[in-house]
């Protein structure tokens, strides 16, 4: 259970962090799970930043692990990708 | 002190690119198949400064795995040279399917998925320099050589649309395109071949691995902040 609230929390201050560093921002009031990403503020360039500022900071990208390519709609999803394919879990 | 990764390092131009940019102040972790001794004795003269990685890049899937290797043992990447390359030669219609495969996966596979792990490191810091090694022939074509100069051509194109993806993150993508080079890759060129090469040259002579790799240090340089997206040809002038 601490280690799911961890990879959220994470995430959460990944993604403000991804934001600052492309200038963007937050476009919704907050990150919840029903958000869509693509409406959120974060572009394309944002998300791979993001993806590879959780690489260093959590240890694997889930993505990359994947057989196939998968693209998360909302925020919960991409949530519920890394607690999934955690190889901590 | 900023750190650069080289592919095919251990020989040819890779080896002369790495003793330019240990001459410089760079560290250098270099990636090749087979460990030279020559290699073996610039790493004892650096000894801080230049490390290896015995890597075979047909080894597509392991590529990840290695690039992580790199940054926790190396620490933050500043720059990536795509210099690693197959130079098969051979008429297409007689070139056996393996072969074919092996040039795109070693020459354009293996160095995009490189990048795209290594990138991360520049991503995050917003900061780093990509070089791809193309060749002449990716524009010029030569006969027996389709495979490879296709190849080629796929790392120029690579870097275009690269340098577009990455230039807000403050990461600039360049292409170096050689002309004929005395190297391994080459040695089966000789006499009437090689007169015929510097004879085209408008300065009657060839480009050395040296010239290549003062052009890869010059674009690691802050002298080229605002140059990405491009390629420089190192050629004596040949398809001037
Ligand atoms: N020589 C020329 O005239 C010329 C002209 C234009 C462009 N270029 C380009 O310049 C670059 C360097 O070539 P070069 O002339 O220095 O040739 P080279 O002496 O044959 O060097 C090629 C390097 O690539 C490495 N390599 C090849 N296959 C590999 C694999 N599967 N895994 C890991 N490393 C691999 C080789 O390592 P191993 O020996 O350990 O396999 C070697 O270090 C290449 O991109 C080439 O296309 C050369």
């Amino acid at each position: 259970m601490t280690e799911r609230t961890n990879i959220r929390e994470s995430i959460t201050k990944s993604f403000h962090d991804a934001l600052e560093r492309t200038d963007s921002k937050l476009l919704v009031d907050n990150l919840s799970d029903d958000i869509v990403l693509l409406q959120s503020g974060l572009d394309s360039l944002g998300f791979a930043i993001l993806v590879a500022i959780l690489d260093e900071e959590l240890g694997f990208d889930p993505f990359a692990m994947m057989d196939e390519p998968v693209y998360p709609v909302t925020f919960g999803e991409f949530v519920s990708i890394y607690e999934k394919i955690s190889p901590t879990e | 002190m900023d750190l650069v990764v080289v592919t095919g390092a251990f020989k040819g131009l890779g080896f002369a690119i790495c003793k330019h940019l240990l001459k410089n102040g760079y560290s250098v972790v270099g990636i090749g198949r087979t460990l030279t001794s020559e290699y073996q004795e610039l790493q004892e003269q650096y000894q801080d400064y230049l490390f290896h990685e015995v890597f075979d890049f047909n080894n597509i899937e392991d590529i990840k795995a290695l690039s992580k290797k790199i940054t926790s043992k190396y620490g933050v990447i500043y720059g990536l040279v795509n210099n690693a390359a197959l130079g098969h030669d051979g008429v297409l219609a007689t070139m056996h399917e393996s072969q074919i495969e092996e040039l795109i996966r070693v020459n354009v596979q293996a160095p995009i998925v490189l990048t795209k792990y290594i990138s991360r490191s520049m991503l995050i810091r917003q900061r780093g320099r990509i070089i791809n090694i193309s060749s002449v022939i990716a524009t010029t074509g030569y006969n027996g050589l389709s495979v490879y100069g296709a190849t080629k051509s796929a790392l120029s194109g690579f870097t275009r649309s690269l340098a577009r993806e990455l230039g807000r993150a403050n990461i600039t993508v360049n292409t170096v395109a050689p002309g004929f080079m005395d190297t391994s890759m080459t040695s089966s060129l000789k006499g009437e071949k090689l007169d015929s090469i510097r004879r085209r040259s408008p300065l009657n002579r060839m480009a050395t691995v040296d010239d290549v790799a003062n052009s890869v240090g010059f674009l690691l340089t802050p002298a080229a902040d605002n140059i990405t997206g491009s390629t420089i040809t190192i050629d004596a002038g040949s398809t001037a």
